[in-house]
């Protein structure tokens, strides 16, 4: 059974135009997307790609030129949507003369969540990103890491259904990044959605569910990780160049000798890999598009 | 210094229009129905969208911007159609004074002239406008449908934004802009302030003749600028350094509606600034007040004795030491009743607190430096010229500024003020036992020197405007710009008409029946003038509390205050820092001289409009003659014409900030009414309101992260 669909773009174009009104850029085009409840998505590209602005028009801070986003079943604009969403911004965008506690108080108090739940939830926040003994200095005297765990608890005060991460783990070091990331798949069991957009792919390769690949505003591919990954035209064997009849060959000829065939099947690459592929076959084939529709036609074959 | 404009018309009048008591809406039933009408509706209908959650559909945005759309197009032909001056008396002729006579039986006669009713139309004609041009565009852009139903459905938005206002979050962004504030150390100010006042004594003019006024203006006016700054960069520079900074992008993610960051930074800066103003006003009233207490010595050795004729006993006459840059001459009579003499706006108090050969003189402290007149002015001045012919001014001695006209010496000329609705009970006999005081300021212009010390003479008397009925009261000497207080006794002796000798009932014989009263003034002296102005002289009915009315002052700074800084959170939402900055301060420095702009736009101005004068500095022509009649001329007339109806249109809107200034009033010692302080407060209301919806809206439609 498919889940229900939390964040929806549909046909979703954005164009910047410059102060007379003529058009600057055309940052996104017709972008068709679906996340899922509990799923942890991940929204790729290079620099330009669109995937900030795909974010920004999701939040509502951007207007779309043409199309829909979604969030919740809302218009991204409407107001009424932020009581459920969380957002981490990519360079924690926070008021820096606030310290950890007034930080969270204030944003709780956006939410208009009571005195006594605000500050609890905001000294459990704290605890959880495990800025407790900092929680009294002003932000402008931490270091860029502790800034991006005071900006996720922010995100989460509301306890919220759906996050926008831009950028989770960029500042971190290797032990924050991978509290980061198992904090991510914490959030994930609690039935969390979370759209995430990085340049870390190997961060991106271990925590999301599904990606989605932009480049020049337009999506060119999108699928499940394991499934997009998957090296199809290649048996992983500990022989190569073998045919499936050979395989079963060899497999009746393992059975017949009373062994055990592990695993025969394709060998996955690294998303690295495939993000670089994507991306020279855009450059060299341009205007290509994968559409939603088939591209979980595609993952849902994969799964099936 | 002269305090103009004294004249303030009862706030209810003012408000609804003179004739509003005859109107059914004010009489109990219609105020109760209406009060249930907006009460009851106005709180349903806040209740039922703040607790609604369902958003508009297509139809119900597609049908509201309808009807919003052809509404705000027939506001738009209005606004065109009073461009013109003949399609503007179309219009009024009829449609407008057919409206206005349908209207008096519910809202009273002359209903029109009613502030209220006059803010309601702008705001209208407002919204009207600016309703029509968005729906055009959006109609541009996006076609009929869409875009009737984008601006139906922004329309909707934007009441349900209003109706959904959470104070607590509010409440939380006033919270960061005072933190913000703190952070931009604004306590600078205060500093700033404080070194003022420790070195004004350095240029505070010592042998001023009105210290009182000196003093209060010089640490109203510091406040005031320093007021105006600190709110100026404040409001202007906050919201786009956070969008900037892309701290809004936080902040906008959450459940926040743009009208709430709007009114949370209004709210947060005007806090700041009330605390403020409240710590400098603290130090300004005990500097003030520290400044100009003193006092005289005054030893036996400084008396000399007089002996008065008919061996009535001895007059004491002497002066005062010397403090403050003045001294006081003293006159003590047999009684031992001491009269000190007025210096500088003030005298005081002579006690002797031992008889025989050493006595001893003490003197208090300064009595009228600091107070709070309650004036009563007349409700109208007229003139008599030399013959006696009525005019409605006098003449004038060749000054630029005709604020004030001049009568003649030795002629029948005679400045008249007719005072209206004089009750007995406004001056009780308790508090006014030897009769009620008239004050009078006049200007004295002399075409010879004569006695300067003595000053010129004149003669005041009373009439009966009612039955005709005329009493000589006395004689007196008039220096320039001296304050004169004439007391009027409730009775006193005058030569009748008959010649005998009669009393004079003040209030019965020389007050008509519905309470007026008229004082003539004449100047006695040949070929000298006295100047006057309609509040130069008046009754003085009361004195209020100089601390409180100081207060007012202050109260009048902090409206301006607000309003600066609810002008610069609003340019601040759609301008980047600098611009919202001097946009901010353009319409300050326009609403400074509004009175200007206002005389300007209505071509009265010598020497034509901008574009005429323009041609006459570069031509060198001068600006009373007429220029010649070409196509030139023409295109030059046109354009001002077209410029003077934006201006028009331009100064009918901005605020008046001048209208909040009370420091000339503060210090000439005038109480501030409680009336012109309710208008105050009401016509800043009215313009916090607007100016802040149009913040809103500008921060609705603005793409934060662009």
């Amino acid at each position: 059974m498919q889940s229900e669909v939390v964040i929806e773009t549909r046909n979703l174009s954005k164009v910047y135009r410059d102060f007379w009104g003529r058009q600057k850029v055309r940052a996104l085009k017709a972008l068709d997307l679906e996340v899922r409840r509990g799923e942890v998505f991940g929204l790729l590209g290079p620099n330009g790609s669109g995937k900030t602005t795909t974010i920004k028009l999701l939040l509502g801070l951007l207007y779309p030129t043409s199309g829909q986003a979604l969030v919740l079943g809302q218009d991204a604009t409407e107001v009424a949507k932020n009581e459920r969403i969380g957002y981490l911004p990519e360079e924690s965008y926070l008021y820096r003369f606030l310290n950890a506690e007034e930080t969270l108080d204030f944003y709780g108090r956006l939410f208009d969540i009571p005195r006594a739940k605000r500050r609890q939830r905001a000294a459990d926040l704290i605890e959880m990103v495990g800025l407790t003994k900092s929680r009294r200095r002003q932000l402008r005297e931490y270091s860029k890491g502790m800034t991006r765990l005071i900006g996720l608890a922010q995100a989460l005060i509301n306890d919220p259904e759906v996050l926008f991460l831009d950028e989770p783990t960029s500042g971190l070091d290797p032990i924050h990044t991978h509290e980061m990331k198992a904090l991510i798949r914490k959030l994930q069991k609690q039935g969390k959605t979370i759209l995430m957009c990085s340049h870390l792919l190997a961060d991106v390769q271990d925590v999301c569910d599904r990606i989605a690949i932009l480049h020049q505003g337009e999506l060119k591919e999108l699928g499940r990780v394991d499934a997009l990954l998957k090296v199809r035209d290649v048996t992983e064997i500990r022989t190569s160049g073998l045919s499936l009849e050979a395989q079963e060959e060899i497999r009746q000829v393992v059975m017949k000798h009373q062994g055990t065939v592990h695993s025969i099947g394709n060998p996955t690459t690294t998303l690295e890999e495939l993000f670089v592929r994507v991306i020279a076959e855009s450059e060299a084939h341009p205007g290509r598009r994968v559409r939603a529709e088939q591209a979980d036609r595609i993952s849902s074959s994969e799964q099936g | 210094m002269v305090v103009e404009n004294l004249q303030v018309t009862p706030l209810v009048e003012w408000l609804l229009g003179a004739g509003w008591s005859s109107g059914f809406l004010w009489q109990p039933l219609g105020t109760t129905l209406l009060l249930v009408l907006l009460v009851g509706g106005g709180l349903g209908l806040l209740f039922a969208l703040r607790y609604s959650s369902a958003a508009p559909g297509p139809t119900t945005s597609l049908l509201m911007g309808g009807i919003f759309g052809v509404l705000s197009l027939m506001v738009l032909s209005t606004v065109a159609l009073c461009s013109t001056l003949d399609t503007r008396n179309w219009l009024t002729d009829n449609i407008a004074m057919p409206l206005f006579a349908a209207l008096v039986p519910v809202l009273g006669s002359n209903w029109s002239g009613g502030a209220l009713y006059t803010w309601l139309g702008v705001a209208t004609g407002l919204t009207g406008v600016v309703y029509a041009c968005g729906w055009l565009a959006t109609i541009l852009v996006g076609g009929p449908l869409v875009g009737t139903r984008q601006c139906g459905r922004a329309a909707i938005d934007i009441v349900c934004d209003i109706a959904r206002i959470s104070a607590r979050r509010v409440f939380a962004l006033a919270w960061l802009a005072i933190r913000e504030s703190i952070r931009r150390r604004v306590v600078v100010v205060f500093v700033v302030f404080v070194v003022l006042i420790l070195f004004a004594a350095l240029f505070i003019k010592k042998d001023s003749l009105h210290p009182g006024q000196l003093y209060i203006q010089v640490v109203l006016n510091f406040t005031v600028y320093l007021s105006m700054l600190f709110s100026l960069v404040l409001s202007a520079l906050s919201l786009p350094a956070d969008i900037r900074d892309r701290t809004l992008h936080t902040v906008v993610t959450k459940p926040v509606r743009k009208i709430e960051i709007v009114l949370g930074r209004v709210l947060g800066f005007v806090f700041v600034g009330t605390v403020l103003l409240g710590g400098i006003g603290v130090i300004s009233y005990g500097f003030t007040v520290r400044s100009l207490n003193h006092t005289h010595q005054l030893t036996a050795d400084r008396l000399h004795a007089e002996s008065l004729p008919g061996n009535r006993g001895k007059l004491l006459r002497g002066t005062t030491s010397r403090s403050h840059e003045h001294e006081h001459a003293v006159m003590i009579d047999p009684s031992g009743e001491a009269t000190v003499e007025i210096q500088k706006d003030h005298t005081h108090d002579l006690y002797v607190s031992a008889s025989g050969d050493n006595p001893i003189y003490t003197l208090g402290p300064p009595k009228g430096l600091l107070q709070a007149r309650v004036p009563i002015y007349a409700k109208t001045l007229s003139f008599l010229d030399k013959t006696g012919k009525p005019k409605e001014k006098g003449i004038n001695v060749g000054d630029e500024w005709t604020y004030r006209s001049f009568i003649e010496g030795r002629t029948a000329a005679a400045a008249i003020w007719t005072f209206d609705g004089l009750r007995e009970d406004l001056f009780p006999e308790a508090k006014f036992p030897t009769g009620i005081p008239v004050e009078m300021t006049l200007e004295v212009f002399r075409t010879h020197k004569g006695n300067q010390e003595k000053g010129v003479s004149g003669t005041i008397a009373l009439s009966n405007p009612q039955t005709g009925k005329r009493a000589f009261l006395r004689n007196f000497l008039a220096q320039k710009f001296a304050t004169d207080v004439q007391m009027i006794p409730r009775s006193f002796p005058t030569a009748g008409r008959d010649g005998k000798a009669e009393t004079i009932d003040l209030f019965r014989d020389m007050v008509s029946d519905d309470g007026r009263l008229e004082i003539t003034l004449q100047c006695l002296e040949p070929s000298q003038y006295f100047g006057m102005a309609q509040a130069d002289l008046y009754l003085r009915a009361a004195d209020g509390s100089f601390a409180w009315n100081f207060c007012k002052g202050y109260l009048g700074i902090w409206l301006q205050m607000a309003l600066v800084t609810s002008l610069g959170v609003m340019f601040s939402t759609f301008l980047s820092g600098p611009v919202a900055l001097l946009a901010t301060m353009f319409v300050i420095i326009v609403g400074l001289s509004s009175s200007y702009v206002v005389e300007l736009a209505g071509g009265k101005m010598v020497g034509g409009g901008p574009f005429e004068s323009a041609v006459r500095i570069m031509t060198q022509d001068n600006m009373t003659s007429e220029l010649e009649k070409s196509l030139k001329t023409d295109a030059i007339k046109a354009m001002d014409e077209a410029t003077s109806v934006m201006m028009r249109y331009f100064s009918a809107v901005v605020p008046n900030i001048a209208d909040n200034d009370f420091v000339d009033r503060v210090a000439c010692g005038f109480n501030v009414g409680s009336d012109l302080l309710a208008r105050c407060l009401l016509c800043e209301l009215a313009y916090l309101l607007p100016v802040i919806l149009l913040g809103y809206i500008s921060l609705k439609q603005r793409e934060v992260a662009q």
